[in-house]
């Protein structure tokens, strides 16, 4: 019960501060928040592949317009929303258990080149396919509706992109807590230690890897509805590498590194575009400027904060699970205080 | 038969292109074991920068020797950033590389705007066969050749090429050599920039280069790379020409949207069955 209780507290603190931010902010900050909540959503599953897994996707943005096209279609093609909805996550998880299958045996780099080519192809796909309205997409997708209400201002979907961050954040948790759980981040430490204990290594990494795209696919379909259009031009490659970006900035294979990263990456970015249209700058300015943020984090964090932001920011608990998990992995020794939900990011085990 | 001959000159010349890319990420990769993912913008950088030199009125040569000297540069900035770091894993310098990528997108659009640029090359054709060949194209293919002959007398025949290539072979055992294997890493990243920045200034006349552009520059250089193993740098102008003429063929008789997609599937093909030969050569030797 009391593991329970530690499991469940994180995820109930941030539904509070989540539902309560989408409640009190205006308008304008509600279309920002909107897309953070389903940024961070993406972010939680980019953290479960690479910090547990050991694996870098550069394709997550696929995934995420797998997603939304899934839900756009069905939509427009006279399916109830909802079940649009539903078919979202599950269309981009069946996309990527799919081709899972091939990929997955590739490692590092290569598997990081795949996952690019992945997203790559896809969008050569999209924009050639009449049946995804190539490079013009989708127009005049219906808003979401259930239950005779449909989701209409801003601030319903913010509430619902809320509301999906905190479920997949609770799912994420509560996934590392259990003896999956326990399985992936043996994985992560040494695939060979793990697969002679019995644990299936390619499956484990599969179901991640599909698990982490159908967080995508989730997010997606709710930006779907929110947007009411796609295009290809939506989906550059520069956002796989934005999850990849608050992923590493927040803590690989932290889920609160992955809400705490993409929350400050966001806003970061966001704040200092605003700035940029404000004084008369050029208009490329904002653009500069949020490349420039990008690259800069990046490479701070993967050079100087291998535990993240969430590894400086010492949090007393005691957690008899985390200190279990101590003497395995030496390199978190320095920022040990810190492990509540937790484990080692993987640089080093690349093969 | 005509139009067959126009897509292979036309294949050829851009796979040389491919192909200098594909050495620079060898011979990085060999060296560092870090697939350098910002190759493709040190081609985009000599691209430009030798766009803006022949515009300030550097005649032809000089300005694109300064370019290729900017990549070089850009290059060894690239090599600090993401290997210079004591015991920085082969996966972080991966990461650190697109962080450095992405920087130059920032730089890139400061210096020189988002629109694409290009600037003119040799201009007139010859005829050959009833095909017209463009000049600028036999230029790319002839100093094409002429920079993977230097590449092998420079491997082959002097002691810095013959310590890179102890580098690449055993790190281990080049350190205890006394080689500095994190500098050799500097100087591969360096020479990488350098061959990137050739790439640029001879494919830019040919099609103009945008900020972005080093994303698909970078995907067809690391499938040359990738067909030719990884291993000899030379071995990727064989894999860069064959990707070149396979694209310009489905560019050709297909349809242009489709090159890519294709160069992208072949890639992940011969990476996937490589993966399954090396799992069933681990399986035999445990």
């Amino acid at each position: 019960m009391t593991r329970f209780a530690l499991r469940v507290w994180p995820a109930a603190a941030l539904a509070a501060l989540a539902l309560a931010a989408a409640a009190c902010l205006d308008e304008s900050a509600l279309s920002v928040y909107v897309l953070l909540a389903l940024t961070a959503s993406v972010t939680v599953g980019i953290t479960l592949l690479m910090g547990h897994a050991g694996q870098v996707s550069l394709g997550h943005g696929a995934f995420y317009a797998a997603g939304a096209y899934a839900a756009g279609l069905l939509a427009k093609n006279g399916f109830p929303s909802w079940i649009a909805l539903l078919a979202a996550p599950i269309a981009a998880a069946g996309i990527a258990a799919a081709v899972g299958i091939p990929l997955l045996s590739l490692r590092g780099h290569h598997l990081a080149f795949a996952t690019l080519a992945l997203h790559l192809i896809f969008l050569s796909l999209v924009s050639e396919l009449s049946l995804t309205g190539g490079d013009v997409g989708l127009q005049a997708i219906p808003p979401l509706s259930f239950a005779g209400v449909t989701l209409t201002s801003v601030r319903s979907y913010a509430y619902l992109s809320a509301s999906a961050l905190v479920v997949l954040v609770l799912l994420a948790q509560n996934l590392l807590a259990s003896r999956p759980g326990r399985g992936l981040r043996a994985l992560s430490s040494s695939e060979v230690a793990a697969a002679s204990s019995g644990i299936a290594v390619a499956q484990y990494k599969l179901a991640v890897f599909a698990l982490s795209a159908g967080f995508a696919g989730l997010a997606g379909g709710i930006y779907a509805f929110y947007m009411g259009y796609l295009a290809p031009g939506s989906f550059p490659v520069m956002l796989s590498i934005e999850y990849i970006v608050m992923a590493t900035v927040g803590g690989l294979g932290r889920v609160s590194g992955a809400v705490t990263g993409s929350a400050l990456v966001f806003l970061l970015v966001h704040g200092l575009s605003r700035i940029a249209t404000l004084s008369g700058m050029p208009g490329t300015a904002p653009i500069i400027l949020s490349y420039a943020v990008y690259a800069v984090l990046l490479i701070i964090a993967v050079l100087f904060l291998p535990g993240g932001l969430v590894a400086i920011i010492p949090v007393h608990r005691a957690n008899p699970r985390a200190r279990s998990v101590r003497g395995v992995h030496p390199a978190q020794a320095a920022s040990n205080d810190s492990a509540n939900d937790t484990v080692t990011p993987n640089h080093g085990s690349y093969s | 038969m005509s139009a067959f001959l126009s897509y292979l000159v036309h294949g050829i010349s851009v796979g040389c292109g491919f192909a200098l890319i594909a050495s620079g990420i060898i011979i990085v990769y060999r060296v560092t074991r870090v697939v350098n993912l910002a190759q493709g913008m040190f081609s985009v950088v000599a691209g430009f920068a030798a766009s803006s030199l022949l515009g300030l009125g550097l005649p032809h040569g000089l300005a694109e020797l300064v370019a290729i000297a900017t990549a070089a540069a850009v290059g060894l900035a690239t090599g600090c950033v993401a290997t210079a770091k004591p015991g920085t894993s082969p996966q972080a310098s991966l990461i650190a590389t697109l962080g450095v990528g992405v920087f130059a997108y920032a730089v890139e659009i400061l210096t020189w705007g988002d629109q694409p640029r290009s600037f003119s090359g040799l201009s007139g054709a010859y005829e050959f066969l009833g095909t017209d060949v463009p000049k600028q194209y036999l230029l790319v293919t002839l100093v094409t050749l002429v920079v993977f002959g230097a590449l092998e007398v420079f491997f082959e025949r002097t002691y810095a090429g013959k310590v890179l290539s102890a580098c690449a072979s055993n790190p281990y055992a080049a350190r205890l050599q006394g080689i500095r294997v994190v500098r050799m890493g500097l100087y591969g990243f360096a020479l990488g920039g350098a061959l990137g920045g050739v790439a640029g200034v001879l494919l830019t006349p040919v099609q103009p280069v945008s900020y972005d552009s080093d994303v698909s520059l970078f995907v067809n250089g690391f499938a040359a790379a990738i067909l030719a193993g990884l291993k000899r740098p030379v071995l990727g102008l064989l894999g860069g020409v064959v990707l070149g003429i396979a694209e310009s063929m489905v560019a050709g008789y297909a349809k242009a949207s489709y090159q890519s997609s294709l160069a992208l599937l072949l890639t992940l093909a011969i990476l996937v069955t490589q993966a399954a030969r090396r799992e069933a050569l681990h399986a035999v030797e445990e």
